[in-house]
């Protein structure tokens, strides 16, 4: 029998899974004699935001902070173990370090504005691989803000400095500073955690429209954050990686009690 | 739930609805009890009213437990495990009430064809026993939920199928009675609606015990075969 | 009220009021010797300090080659030290955490700090007047650097430090070169900071008179030979305060309130002009 009546779509899979853009393999990271994750095996899919949840001390920052190598600024910080990354071990001594961060961007728990206008802060980044004619650097430095959705309140500003601005603003400011050089992964380490609820979800709705373009991996403390934004959700604790999987699952019906304990509010 | 979460109100809250749900189930369980009494011939004036005062109870209780329900949601962003619970102790409530309003139908009805001596038999013996199944699949229902056991709840879901079955028999032999005898089909129409209502409480209760293998097994197990129940609760 | 708390509030004011009198005790001294040398320099100013080259005893004139060869000198002196200053401080803070260099650096540039000038001038006078033959302007200039050296590794490395590493990282993390980084980003955003250290350096080194007596020592006449002796306010003042002459002797005044006020310009320069912008 048919019907004549359009049936509404039933929507079951929410994020399909993409093509893993960064693969960690048997991951390790020491601090000094501490082991600060074990043997992580994890992929961050492709144009999708992939969250890390856990305890604080439980390795996600850490996780977050490989996969740029931001660590090596440290002495006695070492990974070992794979990330695949472009079809290369980003872990390899021989990998470029500038060439890596202009391919895997970051933005950071605090705002980091340069002491410089906010036209400026968003043309460093670009005048580090670019020579772009004035016109060019222009519209690249329009585009950044207007993707970071800033443009609208800083336009009549751009050659005011950057930290007169508030703290979303300044984050926004920052994750258009780090698209600005047209990355392919985007790591927020807690963009959030400094801000006002308002800028927070403004930063919120920007990350859903950046998933379009970008592979978004993000460290929250926030689980209702990780639970609205990301559509991968992975649990860390201690060190290890408990759980991952899509975020709707990991929220509604987590395999492991550890995550269940975590995410309902039953740890410790 | 084996453990207690680290705010201890929100243990409060989730307990506060869980027992909510087993109260407004006990009363059910009594007006289910009241009705098949009023089956029975006996006369008892004030068997209406005291059904009456306690359905609005069980529809107080309802509306209560749902704002809890909406509270925990709006204040403590339930996940998980308990965001289940929630939402199927929403679900639990609404059949609990249905049942409510099954049972006070049953007890109104008996209690216009009380003094009528045609189709006793049938009225007494086949619609008492189906009552009786009912309310003990209602029982097991609420037993099931209070400790959260999902092969119990399991259990429930046969109950149903013969509860269903005693309806088909009920009804056939009505059929037959009325095609008999014309004068017989007034009271036989308000057996009908009698055993309709028994099987719809079956129903009810079986909803109760799928939302129970929901809760414990995160898998909405709604318009599944009970085979396919069965599977899913042997399921680690 | 409790004897407690009222012990308490008698201890708190006790405290309060010891400390302003000490605090009175330190201003008095302070503002007795600006008083003083108002007085009496004041009395001593005129155009002719500007205009005369400093006069033989007896005679009219002014301190016009004191005041160029100070400033030739300071100048000298700040544009050698600064650099170096800048560039040892920049390798403290940002490349100093590993390594013995670092440490023993900064050992030795405390001992420069604390060291007294006077010893700076005589080790200038040993490495470098000795082997030349004379003195000169060259030498005082060398001895003013030594100076500005320590104190300006000191600021910059101390406000570099200030800086918090996360601006590092976000640099960084755009692939940001460590130079570019330290000149774009660090070093810009403690600007302020650093011109205020150096404006410190010059306020110290305007009014030594120590290093100069061995190095560039005096002259009575106009010079603009740096290989020669070369006249110095502090050192000028020195000779005059000394000096049995009256008119020396004013002149010493005058000279000893040219130079406060301009360190007093100086100091409030650095805390007004180039105070750390406050961010929000």
């Amino acid at each position: 029998m048919e019907t004549l009546v359009a049936t509404p779509e039933v929507r079951t899979e929410h994020a399909p899974i993409t093509a893993p853009k960064m693969s960690m393999r048997n991951l390790d990271f020491y601090y000094g004699k501490f082991h600060a994750l074990k043997n992580v095996n994890l992929d961050v899919a492709e144009r999708r935001v992939t969250a890390f949840i856990g305890p604080s001390g439980c390795g996600k920052s850490t996780l977050l902070r490989t996969l740029n190598r931001m660590y090596s600024l440290y002495p006695g910080q070492r990974a070992t173990g794979q990330i695949l990354f472009n079809g290369e071990n980003l872990l390899d001594a021989t990998v470029d370090l500038n060439m890596l961060r202009a391919k895997v961007g970051m933005v950071f728990q605090k705002p980091t504005p340069f002491p410089m206008s906010i036209y400026e802060n968003i043309a460093f980044g670009i005048r580090l691989y670019e020579n772009l004619s004035e016109r060019e650097m222009d519209e690249r430095v329009e585009t950044a803000l207007a993707k970071a959705a800033i443009l609208d309140e800083v336009k009549d500003k751009l050659k005011q400095s950057g930290m007169a601005l508030s703290g979303g603003q300044q984050q926004r400011l920052c994750i258009a500073r780090a698209i600005a050089v047209q990355p392919d992964v985007l790591l927020l380490d807690e963009p959030t955690s400094a801000l006002d609820p308002i800028s927070t979800a403004k930063i919120e709705e920007l990350l859903s429209d950046l998933k379009r373009d970008y592979t978004i991996a993000m460290v929250t403390h926030n689980m209702q954050q990780a639970a609205r934004v990301s559509d991968f959700t992975a649990y860390m604790y201690l060190g290890d990686l408990i759980e991952f999987g899509e975020t709707d699952q990991i929220f509604l019906r987590p395999m492991r009690k550890e995550t269940e304990d975590y995410i309902t509010g039953r740890f410790g | 739930m084996t453990q207690d979460h680290t705010n201890k109100q929100f243990d409060v809250e989730m307990e506060g609805i869980r027992s909510g749900v087993l109260s407004m189930g006990g009363m059910v369980e009594k007006q289910l009890t009241r009705a098949i009494k009023a089956l029975s011939q006996e006369e008892d004036a004030d068997l209406l009213d005291a059904v009456g005062a306690d359905e609005a109870a069980i529809n107080q209780l309802q509306i209560n437990i749902d704002q809890q329900c909406a509270q925990i949601i709006a204040r403590r962003q339930p996940a998980a495990v308990d965001l289940r619970m929630v939402l199927t102790v929403s679900k639990i409530v609404n059949d609990l009430e249905r049942i409510g309003d099954e049972v006070k139908k049953i007890a109104y009805k008996a209690a216009q064809t009380r003094g009528s001596d045609q189709l006793t038999r049938v009225r007494y013996y086949d619609v008492g026993r189906a009552a009786a199944n009912a309310l003990a699949m209602l029982q097991h229902a609420l037993d099931a939920f209070a400790r959260l056991d999902v092969e119990r709840a399991a259990s429930i879901i046969d109950e149903d199928e013969a509860i269903d079955a005693a309806f088909s028999a009920i009804l056939r032999q009505l059929i037959s009675y009325m095609m008999e005898d014309p004068r017989t089909i007034t009271p036989a129409l308000e057996i009908v609606f009698i055993a309709k209502s028994i099987e719809r409480i079956g129903d009810h209760a079986k909803n109760i015990a799928e939302a129970v293998v929901q809760v414990v097994k995160g898998k909405d197990v709604r318009h599944s075969s009970a085979k396919q129940i069965r599977a899913e609760v042997a399921q680690p | 009220m409790t004897t407690r708390y009222s012990r308490r509030l008698f201890v708190n004011r006790f405290n309060l009021v010891m400390s302003l009198i000490t605090m009175a005790f330190g201003l008095t001294f302070l503002l007795w010797i600006l008083l003083t040398l108002l007085q009496a320099g004041f009395h001593a100013f005129s155009t002719d300090l500007f205009t005369q080259m400093t006069p033989p005893p007896g005679s009219k004139g002014g301190l016009l080659n004191a005041i160029a060869g100070s400033v030739l000198m300071a100048t000298m002196g700040t544009l050698i030290g600064t650099p170096i200053g800048i560039l040892a401080g920049i390798y403290l803070a940002e490349f100093g955490s590993r390594g013995w260099l670092a440490p023993v650096t900064r050992f030795i540039n405390d001992i420069l700090l604390s060291a007294p000038s006077i010893v700076i001038g005589l080790f200038i006078y040993e490495a470098y007047v000795f082997r030349v033959g004379h003195f000169s302007a060259w030498a005082g200039a060398f001895a003013l650097a030594l100076i500005v050296i320590p104190v300006v590794i000191r600021t910059t490395e101390n406000m570099l430090k200030l800086v918090p590493d996360s601006l590092r990282e976000a640099a960084a993390a755009l692939g940001t070169p460590q130079w570019k980084m330290i000149l774009k980003v660090t070093l810009r955003s403690v600007r302020a900071g650093v011109i205020t250290g150096i404006l410190l350096a010059v306020a110290r080194i305007s009014g030594e008179t120590a290093p100069l007596l061995f190095t560039a020592l005096n002259n009575q006449f106009w010079t603009s030979n740096l290989d020669a002796p070369m006249a110095n306010l502090p050192v000028v003042i020195f000779q005059f305060a000394m000096s049995p002459y009256s008119d020396w002797q004013q002149l010493a005044w005058a000279g000893a309130l040219l130079i406060t006020m301009a360190v007093l310009l100086l100091n409030i320069l650095a805390r007004t002009v180039f105070r750390q912008p406050r961010t929000r």
